[in-house]
């Protein structure tokens, strides 16, 4: 009996260290999926444009209408998707990890416009090109894979050597997830230099992406 | 809206440019490629890149050439033709679905073409999300829509349409639905393709009569069916196409007899 009690008095002793644990294993969970939720976000966007054109067919045969409008969208249901995702995470981190409203929230809609600017950007040409060839299909996911391991997903982006840093930041998806790492769980304001060069990047994305659909588009009913 | 009564086209549309056509093709030619061999996988490409072949190969044929057509507005014009002379082409032109290899197309009005019946559905929306997702395809607001709708509902009566999900309907029904919807739309342009054998008996009959309606409101008409006597009973004006070139345009009754002596 007082062995059994004395377990009890140990247990309420370490209490503090039970909440630690709940509070720790969340919050690894958390941001894990919190980066995530913004990874799958662009995968999902980018696979759906390699089948669009041809899941519609039917319709870019025998209706002229403007047919981006289909991988807007793909990325616009997507992007109510994230948004529900996200919340979640929003309210972990501030109960779990800040206990407060961190001022860099207030960004958010800022990088939700880089995050869908830079998606469409990329899933315009996709779709393009898999109008053109099958098989962009079966080499997305490849592609995207390795693009996954170049992003600061399950490391940080610090652990990159400062010689390839440069290189590193090429890969646009490593910077909105360094965006996204700091403005959520880190609760900083991202530097001016990061935020104004996606912002940028993100904008070039689409323009250049934009112009390659349409420079093809027009034979799309002929193809499909 | 003008009543259903025949009434001249000018006094419906007096605010629109009058001398503009309805529809203008100048010069208009479309040449497709025919492909012997066509690279269509990424992998396909970068061996015949290294390996310096060449990517397709293809001849280049002309579907329409040099085609001239003007269509006035109020016209109801009837596009003849065998199987792949261009009748269709031409219908997806005037469209802009294609755009033209050559020449220019110009058009002045609201265009609503029926290429394949149900192309803008989804099946497992109910009836009346088809009927809006169809609208929105077609470029029509909601409000513009919701003018129509009861229409288009009792048009295509069919029962318990609205909450239905689409794939319970049977082709037909779909069929109805699809015309149904572009012909109460009332555009100014309307552009069928073989799509007036929807239905039974009775519905293709009253889609005769809308189609009559349609016209006598003003609206400008061209259809492409080989049910010639379907074809005399609602166009003035027939258009015989062969190899992508205008044979005849004259007169519904002279241009179907030519055609008609021709395939005997």
């Amino acid at each position: 009996m007082s062995g059994s009690g004395s377990r009890l008095r140990r247990l309420w002793r370490y209490r503090e260290l039970l909440h630690s644990l709940v509070v720790r294993n969340l919050k690894v969970k958390y941001q894990r999926s919190m980066l995530g939720f913004v990874w799958n976000f662009v995968l999902q966007t980018l696979n759906t444009g390699t089948y669009i054109f041809a899941e519609h067919s039917r319709l870019t045969r025998s209706v002229a209408f403007p047919s981006e409008i289909l991988v807007f969208g793909a990325a616009g249901s997507r992007l109510i998707e994230f948004v529900a995702e996200i919340a979640l995470v929003l309210i972990a981190l501030v109960l779990l990890h800040h206990h407060q409203v961190p001022e860099s929230f207030a960004l958010l809609p800022v990088l939700a416009l880089i995050q869908l600017l830079l998606v469409i950007g990329l899933a315009l040409p996709i779709a393009t090109l898999s109008v053109f060839y099958y098989d962009v299909y079966h080499a997305l996911p490849i592609a995207l894979t390795t693009l996954f391991y170049l992003s600061p997903v399950f490391y940080p982006a610090e652990m990159v050597p400062e010689a390839a840093r440069t290189i590193y930041f090429l890969n646009p998806i490593a910077g909105l997830l360094t965006l996204y790492q700091d403005v959520l769980y880190w609760g900083r304001m991202p530097s001016p230099h990061l935020l104004g060069g996606m912002l940028a990047a993100a904008v070039a994305f689409y323009l250049v992406g934009y112009a390659v659909f349409r420079r093809y588009a027009a034979v799309f009913p002929e193809i499909v | 809206m003008p009543s259903s009564a025949a009434t001249p086209l000018s006094s419906q549309r007096s605010s629109e440019a009058a001398a503009a056509p309805a529809v203008a093709l100048r010069g208009v030619s479309k040449r497709f490629y025919f492909y012997e061999h066509r690279t269509r996988t990424l992998r396909e490409w970068f061996i015949r890149r290294v390996l310096r072949r060449p990517l397709h190969v293809r001849r280049a044929e002309f579907t329409l050439r040099e085609m001239n057509l003007v269509v006035e507005r109020g016209e109801a014009v009837a596009l003849l033709g065998r199987n792949g002379s261009g009748k269709s082409t031409a219908l997806r032109l005037i469209a802009g679905i294609y755009q033209p290899s050559t020449g220019t197309v110009e058009t002045n009005g609201r265009i609503t073409a029926v290429i394949e019946l149900g192309a803008g559905f989804h099946p497992e929306l109910t009836g009346s999300e088809n009927i809006a997702l169809y609208a929105a395809v077609l470029g029509l607001t909601r409000r513009e829509l919701a003018a129509r709708y009861d229409e288009i509902v009792e048009f295509a009566a069919i029962p318990d349409l609205p909450d239905t999900p689409l794939k319970y309907y049977s082709s037909g029904m779909e069929a109805r639905l699809a015309f149904s919807v572009a012909v109460c739309l009332q555009p100014d342009i309307l552009l069928l393709d073989e799509v007036l054998a929807v239905g039974d008996e009775a519905f293709r009959e009253r889609c005769l009569e809308r189609l009559r309606t349609y016209h006598e409101r003003g609206g400008t008409l061209i259809l492409v069916s080989h049910e010639l006597d379907q074809l005399r009973e609602l166009c003035s004006r027939g258009i015989w196409l062969a190899d992508g070139r205008v044979v005849m345009d004259g007169a519904i009754d002279a241009v179907l007899a030519g055609y008609r002596g021709e395939r005997h």
